[in-house]
């Protein structure tokens, strides 16, 4: 029995040995995170190049698709006669120069979609950040054209760098400011705000702001938002508690323009 | 605080133009209470200081990846083996043949300790996450909240079931009481199934969450319903559950294989064959209907998310697909050789051995076909190398069109298996059965007819309509096995027979087919669930919840593969135990002073009829 366990024991393990070493020699492949960038705004083309590159054939996951010809046009070679890719930018779209050709391409890829191909690509800005984006724009334009991007153009993506340099991360990182534009009358209804309470007349359910401003100071207003159960607006001491207190996660940022709103209406 | 997420709840916003009823106060009283309390055990559970722990040595996603996987493997097993187990006692229950209900209490017997294994590998997969990704699992904890109680109370059921189910067979044997314990078993079913859908729905949600849901969507503002039937949930619901069926079934054999390796007598022998043929069928025969449901999935993922389906075919996993071909070729391949050399103990056999020679070159060159890659990432210099972005000649075969038709071919083959297997020993005594015959040969070469056109047909239209033909070629194969039974069943009704099937004179390394089967078929259920968690990627919870820890790049499949191999090494360990076990208990009864009529007595209990096919 010993003998016929050892063999069992040798099949599971040599199996386990093939398919192990069958899977290590193929070529390995990870997928690497997109990194964070650090460029200063006075960064060389050379070293957008190098970014955009190392981002194009790892992190950005743009060889999944681009560069086989197959699923989307092909950047690396000469696609269907047309040169490489830093050649034809400039003539894809009548009007657009390269830079901007290859940056609407990215940001917004159904805009122009290349004849034969499916509009499969996604937003590029969903993953990777302006200055990743700016990056491939200048990888790809050196790919048979020239260079023309430059620190110029992260900062006019509201990316200018604070103390000479610009730290890019992917957006879906950790959200540490606010995530939109400061307009309070968005951000009460992003927030939920408006689900119980009305700006102007009556509300669903907790107190209208119409006139709050002139009843509580700001920081009273903020101390209601951080600890809704540590006081009740007269006339609605019932509903005390109801309020989850939920809303001191928002963006300090966005928080403060909402007090600011609210406090405003008097 | 969770890095991206804030509180948000646009769909709770009245749509331009709707307004609140004033009768709707109570409604809204409620739904705040209700905001109330599944916000307050979120504030209580967002952590104050890390989001990742760490483990020794291997670090903290080794860890979790070892506990997931040997946790599902154990759970696939105790979850496939009573769909069997159920329909075998009912074959036993109608057929009025006792064997087969001997057969379902005896798989029934490897579920009891195969349980505890799940429990106690769910509990550390569970203590893993909590501490070594503890932020993430309170994003999961409270938007799963309620389905997690649940979950925890069907497996409560499902193991009350299954301990009735079990130690109830012998007292709920006769009569209506039969029906009872054979109700318990479909219980045990229904539970078991819930709760993987459940826990199917946690981690389809990870990898599609709905589409409302972003990086600023708070966890208390998900639906419940919407997270749990997301986009993938009922594609892997189906797929696993057809998997966890070819899985048991590989493990079944996998024992019957080790107790027949380990028989003292002709007869002991005798059941583990048959027991290793009837997993081993079970095995194979869902194996074949796999792939149908894995197009359904890879069709939902594609749809979900573009790109997440690229990544998977034809980006940094396309080398995993090669890997996936390899496997199932040699799955095809171990299938079809135990039946062929399970046809040695059939009398009538004979006269299929020498086709075998040709569906084996057919089974090699779908292998071949199957293995040869086409869309893969490259290197500039890689391109230049090749002279293009395609191998000029190897990447021809490497198209979906070549690679549909191989393994359409492949499944027709083991299907013909089947076929000559079961007719071995028959000798159709019905008039039309020459005809029959013909017909049945005639559907085969019109479905092979069929699988070539469009396999050579694809090469002429576009990416897009060559993927659309896939699936007319799913549909003749199944049309073809389907039609070729049907004709099989109606014309050997009172067939006679050339001889009654050996069971037990099996040679030794057939069984040895079995084991590399059950490691084979684990494998790739590592493989594959490496697959499906990898296209997430760098995130937890895709495009929602963003993987910061050190641990974030998907790794390549080098390292994958041993920790896969770890796993199955871990398991396969656990489970040779578990085999121990079994045979521990049984030893009671044979080693008694009665040993010889005990054992006897057991034996014939345990024998499979002669003419079993």
């Amino acid at each position: 029995m010993l003998k016929t366990n050892l063999s069992i024991l040798a099949v599971v393990i040599g199996c386990l040995g093939v398919f192990t070493w069958v899977a290590n020699a193929i070529p390995q492949i990870q997928s690497d995170v997109p990194e964070d960038l650090v460029l200063s705004d006075d960064v060389t083309p050379e070293e957008l190049i190098a970014a955009g590159e190392e981002l194009y054939n790892g992190g950005g996951g743009c060889t999944a698709c681009h560069g086989l010809g197959e699923r989307a046009p092909n950047l690396l070679t000469d696609h269907a006669g047309t040169g490489l890719i830093g050649e034809r930018c400039a003539n894809r779209v009548a009007g657009e120069d390269c830079k901007q050709y290859l940056h609407t391409s990215m940001v917004d890829p159904n805009a122009y979609l290349v004849e034969g191909f499916a509009p499969i690509m996604l937003d590029a800005s969903r993953t990777l950040s302006s200055v990743q984006i700016w990056a491939l724009v200048a990888y790809l334009q050196s790919l048979g054209g020239e260079v023309t991007v430059s620190g110029a153009d992260f900062a006019d993506d509201g990316g200018a760098a604070a103390a000479g340099g610009v730290v890019a991360s992917a957006p879906a990182a950790p959200v540490l400011g606010p995530t939109g534009p400061l307009d309070p009358e968005e951000l009460l209804t992003r927030h939920t705000c408006a689900t119980c309470h009305a700006v102007t007349g009556q509300s669903p359910l907790g107190p209208s702001y119409e006139g709050m401003g002139s009843r509580l100071t700001a920081d009273e207003i903020r101390t209601s938002i951080l600890d809704p159960t540590a006081s009740a607006a007269e006339g609605f001491e019932a509903m005390l508690g109801i309020m989850p207190p939920i809303f001191g996660n928002i963006p300090a940022a966005e928080l403060e323009a909402i007090v600011q709103f609210i406090a405003s209406q008097r | 605080m969770l890095p991206g997420v804030e509180i948000t709840s646009e769909r709770n916003v009245p749509k331009p133009g709707m307004t609140w009823r004033s009768g709707a106060g109570p409604i809204l009283l409620l739904g705040a209470l209700v905001l109330l309390v599944m916000a307050e055990p979120a504030f209580a559970q967002v952590p104050a200081g890390r989001d990742y722990g760490d483990f020794p040595v291997i670090g903290g996603r080794a860890a979790v990846w070892v506990a997931a996987q040997v946790h599902l493997l154990f759970a696939a097993f105790v979850l496939g083996v009573p769909m069997f187990a159920v329909v075998t006692e009912a074959i036993g229950m109608f057929g009025g043949d006792e064997r087969y209900d001997k057969l379902s209490k005896e798989f029934t017997r490897l579920l009891l300790v195969a349980y505890s294994a799940t429990a106690i590998w769910g509990g550390i997969l569970l203590f893993l996450l909590v501490t070594i990704y503890p932020t993430l699992f309170s994003y999961l904890a409270q938007i799963f909240n309620l389905s997690m109680w649940i979950y925890v109370g069907l497996f409560f059921f499902e193991s009350f079931t299954l301990y009735l189910y079990y130690y109830g067979w012998d007292r709920w044997k006769k009569g209506r009481a039969k029906w009872f314990h054979w109700g318990l078993g479909i219980a045990l079913n229904v539970w078991g199934t819930i709760v993987m859908f459940i826990a199917n729905g946690w981690l389809t949600y990870m990898m599609s969450p709905p589409a409302d849901v972003t990086v600023d969507t708070a966890p208390q503002m998900v639906q419940l319903w919407s997270a749990l039937t997301n986009a993938t949930w009922m594609p892997i619901n189906i797929h696993r559950l057809i998997a966890n069926v070819v899985f048991g079934g590989a493990v079944v054999g996998a024992y019957a294989a080790y107790r027949f390796l380990a028989a003292k007598s002709d007869e002991e022998r005798a059941h583990y064959d048959w027991m290793g043929y009837v997993g081993n069928m079970i095995a194979i025969g869902a194996l074949i209907v796999l792939p149908f449901a894995g197009y359904w999935l890879g069709r939902e993922i594609y749809e979900f998310n573009q790109q997440m389906g690229i990544t998977m075919m034809g980006g940094f996993m396309s080398w995993l697909w090669i890997i996936q071909a390899f496997l199932i070729g040699i799955l095809f391949l171990a299938g079809n050789y135990y039946l062929w050399v399970g046809m040695g103990r059939i009398p009538g056999a004979e006269r299929f051995m020498p086709y075998t020679k040709y569906m084996l070159a057919v089974l090699i060159v779908g292998v071949i076909v199957w293995a040869t890659p086409n869309t893969m990432i490259a290197s500039r210099e890689e391109f230049a190398a090749m002279g293009g972005t395609h191998h000029p000649f190897l990447s021809v075969l490497g198209l979906m069109s070549g690679k549909n038709t191989a393994v359409n071919f492949m499944i027709l083959t083991t299907f013909l298996s089947f076929l000559l297997y079961r007719r071995a020993n028959k000798e159709p005594v019905v008039p039309w059965a020459r005809t029959g015959t013909i017909v049945q040969g005639a559907i085969f070469v019109v479905a092979s007819a069929i699988v070539l056109f469009y396999g050579i047909y694809g090469y002429m239209v576009p990416t897009l309509v060559r993927i659309g033909f896939s699936v007319y070629q799913v549909l003749t194969v199944l049309a073809c096995i389907i039609g070729v039974i049907t004709i099989d069943l109606l014309m050997l009704r009172g067939a006679t027979s050339r001889g009654e099937i050996q069971w037990g004179r099996m040679p030794q390394r057939s069984q040895y087919a079995l084991f590399i089967l059950a490691v084979t078929f684990t494998w790739l259920m590592g493989l594959m669930g490496f697959a499906r968690s990898g296209i997430r990627q760098h995130w937890h919870v895709f495009e929602v919840i963003r993987d910061t820890s050190p641990w974030a790049a998907t790794p390549a499949l080098g390292y994958s593969s041993v920790v896969i191999s770890a796993c199955v090494l871990i398991f396969f360990g656990l489970v040779a135990f578990i085999f121990w076990l079994g045979s521990l208990a049984e030893k009671p009864v044979i080693s008694s002073a009665g040993r010889a009529s005990a054992a006897g007595g057991i034996q014939s209990e345990l024998q499979p009829a002669p003419s079993e096919g």
